[in-house]
């Protein structure tokens, strides 16, 4: 799918959202949800294709597979949270979309701590050698 | 595609309003507010997989 239909197909679901705002709040709502599921659903399998361009880029740079994986990880948990704070944002609840950036921080740096327990040993490796 | 499904959403959404102005103005509030729940779950049904479904993309895809 490209980029126009994905424009054309987020004005259109912006237009039927502000339609049946004024009636029915709730289902505006929802209308806009399934317009970002859809041009997610879309987008995804591109990702899936490039992701093997960057694994076969990191494996000739000679970086860990379990780093790679770290870092597909990280990448995934930013998508998914960015993807529910903007949402959770946009039906007004400021507080909660908060908490869920702040989760989703605190997973990622949960998620990454093993290198940076790596660059420790290293860098104690480092002073130790001296 | 799940285009469709956004159409059917806003039909709904639609259908739904009108229902409820025309429960409401001939005296029927209880009617009118569960014709509102009901559109609301009709709806929410209708999404939920949609969302299960992007939700297990992102799982495989990133292997989280």
């Amino acid at each position: 799918m490209n980029i126009i239909s994905i424009c054309a197909l987020a004005i259109v679901s912006c237009v039927l959202s502000l339609a049946i705002k004024r009636h029915n709040s709730e289902l505006s709502v929802l209308v806009s949800i399934g317009a970002a599921v859809v041009v997610l659903m879309c987008v995804i399998q591109y990702i899936l294709d490039s992701m093997d361009f960057i694994t076969s880029l990191l494996a000739k740079a000679d970086v860990s597979s379990e780093n790679v994986v770290i870092l597909f990880k990280v990448v995934g948990i930013c998508f998914l949270t960015e993807f529910t704070c903007d949402t959770v944002k946009e039906s007004g609840l400021h507080a909660l979309s908060g908490n869920i950036a702040l989760a989703g921080k605190i997973v990622v740096l949960i998620t990454a701590l093993p290198m940076f327990t790596e660059i420790l040993t290293l860098v104690t490796n480092l002073v130790a050698g001296e | 595609m799940d285009i469709d499904m956004i159409f059917k959403i806003a039909a709904i959404g639609i259908i739904v309003a009108i229902l409820n102005q025309l429960l409401v103005r001939s005296g029927r509030e209880e009617q009118a507010l569960l014709t509102t729940i009901a559109g609301l779950i009709v709806a929410l049904m209708m999404i939920i997989t949609q969302i299960s479904d992007l939700f297990k993309t992102i799982k495989n895809t990133f292997g989280l």
